[in-house]
């Protein structure tokens, strides 16, 4: 008679990971985000999602991963520039087109999506065109930032709803580890605007401000990941000229001094 | 005695005032293979060496509006603004492109192209041509004669009322430069009232009647607006040869 062997927690189960040369943050994540992980990077304005993501493809790009930054409301030249100064930062990445910005409303535009509202259709010609970048540019990185303004043109639970399964299938078919960057109000009871978005999506990284000893620290808590085990605590995060730090809330708080 | 201008028919500017007063803004319209534009192209070519003619094409390419003066032998010393052009160039063209990146997929390529494109065109987005109408309007100096062949393109892509509201800016400009200004329409094409609209603005309506008569078709040239003179209105014959558009009296 065959001796059945014990089913494994899919948790414990080792998926590839994809680093996101964020040490703190890899060290939370048991490594990085598992490859081809959808996550919502969510928080209210200047909590460092942007700066976040950034610092995410630009080590992958150092890694040999191409890197796509798609910008629904930022030009992405502007953006380029607040790369550029971090110590980590090698312009050569864009001119290698290993990190690569494009503007959604270019996209919006080419495909002739004028509409303030978009429609059903109109969500499966957004996420083809992204498919079809991230086949042509073998991208294994990509930021959406923020998936809340291609939300607020859908209107519609179902069509957010279905805009943010198929980005996400999309993107995982191909490999792809993604953050989607959410925002928030700061008084905000949910990890989305529009509620959908965080029930869908693989995991996610809350971010936020905390007013502690006259000082307003940047914090960062990572409510969800599958496919791995992961630290729920809070923790404090430090923009620094080196990249994002990060330390345990308890200690890093008690210090005070973040920027 | 009033100072006009012919519009190229003698018996028609014999029919209204020997010709028709400056200041004035005309409607000429009609159906489909009347001759109207061939009406505004005789109008255009009347007196194109003493008068600084404008021409606002929305269908014809300015080589067939030239080649079709040239047949009749008119006079092609004019401007050509050419509406249609721009809004294939401006518009349809993107429309076609969109469709492109629809079926085939949108590519680096491609965004770098428009990203290119976009830092050269200071106009980048809908333009609005009716705006590009009433601009080039109002640079004219008299003596001048404007010809917009024809409102329904403007009536099928804008609103009613700002087609009526730049119709109105142009007859100001040509009322008080003392030019003449001549616009087109196909008739029935357009609901009832906005025709009425564009009657009430004008200062002469001349429709063209083409009607079938056995084997042949009859056509009448219907003067049904003079501004101030209703004793001017009647209905002439018109024939359409090869030496252009002649009229003569009926009755």
């Amino acid at each position: 008679m065959a001796i059945e062997k014990p089913k494994k927690d899919p948790a414990t189960v080792l998926r590839d990971r994809c680093p996101t040369g964020i040490e703190g943050l890899d060290n939370i994540l048991n490594g990085g985000i598992p490859r081809g992980n959808t996550i919502l990077f969510t928080g209210s304005c200047g909590t460092g999602k942007t700066t976040l993501s950034l610092e995410f493809l630009v080590h992958g790009a150092i890694a040999g991963e191409n890197s796509l930054f798609v910008s629904v409301t930022e030009s992405s030249d502007k953006l380029m520039k607040n790369v550029i100064p971090y110590d980590f930062f090698d312009e050569t990445l864009i001119k290698k087109g290993t990190l690569v910005f494009v503007d959604m409303p270019v996209i919006y535009e080419r495909l002739g999506l004028t509409e303030m509202e978009l429609s059903l259709e109109d969500v499966n010609t957004i996420v083809k065109a992204i498919g079809d970048l991230v086949d042509e540019l073998s991208i294994k990185r990509l930021v959406l930032d923020s998936v809340t303004s291609v939300c607020y043109r859908l209107k519609t639970e179902e069509k957010i709803r279905e805009f943010i399964l198929k980005i996400g299938k999309t993107l995982s078919d191909r490999g792809c580890t993604s953050m989607l960057i959410s925002e928030i109000s700061p008084s905000a009871e949910r990890y989305s605007l529009y509620g959908v978005e965080e029930a869908i999506a693989d995991g996610i990284v809350l971010m936020g401000n905390l007013e502690r000893r006259g000082d307003l620290l940047r914090t960062l808590q990572v409510v969800k990941m599958r496919g791995t085990n992961h630290s729920r605590a809070k923790y404090v995060l430090d923009l620094t000229p080196a990249g994002i730090l990060l330390v345990p809330l308890l200690k890093g708080g008690s210090g005070g001094g973040t920027t | 005695m009033t100072d006009t201008v012919s519009f190229g028919i003698p018996a028609l500017d014999k029919a209204i005032m020997n010709g028709i007063p400056k200041g004035y803004t005309i409607l000429c319209l009609g159906s489909p293979g009347a001759g109207v534009e061939l009406f505004a192209k005789r109008f255009a070519s009347v007196n194109a060496s003493k008068e600084a003619v404008t021409y606002f094409s929305t269908s014809e390419r300015d080589e067939d509006v030239i080649t079709t003066m040239k047949d009749f032998g008119w006079d092609t010393n004019i401007k050509i603004v050419n509406i249609g052009t721009m809004y294939y160039e401006k518009v349809l063209a993107k429309h076609l492109e969109v469709s492109r990146y629809r079926l085939e997929g949108l590519t680096m390529k491609d965004i770098r192209q428009f990203k290119m494109a976009q830092s050269k065109e200071d106009d980048f987005g809908l333009q609005n041509f009716l705006t590009t109408v009433t601009y080039e309007i109002s640079k004219m100096k008299p003596p001048f004669r404007i010809v917009l062949d024809s409102l329904n393109f403007f009536l099928e892509y804008y609103n009613h009322k700002d087609v009526l509201s730049a119709l109105r800016t142009i007859k100001a400009h040509t009322q008080h430069s003392g030019g003449v200004a001549l616009v087109t329409l196909v008739k029935g094409v357009m609901d009832s009232h906005i025709e009425s609209g564009i009657e009430e603005i004008v200062d002469c309506i001349i429709e063209l009647e083409r009607q079938r008569e056995d084997f042949e078709f009859k056509r009448n040239l219907l003067i049904r607006k003079v501004r101030n003179h209703p004793e001017k209105t009647g209905i002439l014959a018109y024939t359409i040869d090869e030496k252009g558009i002649s009229a003569k009296s009926v009755g």
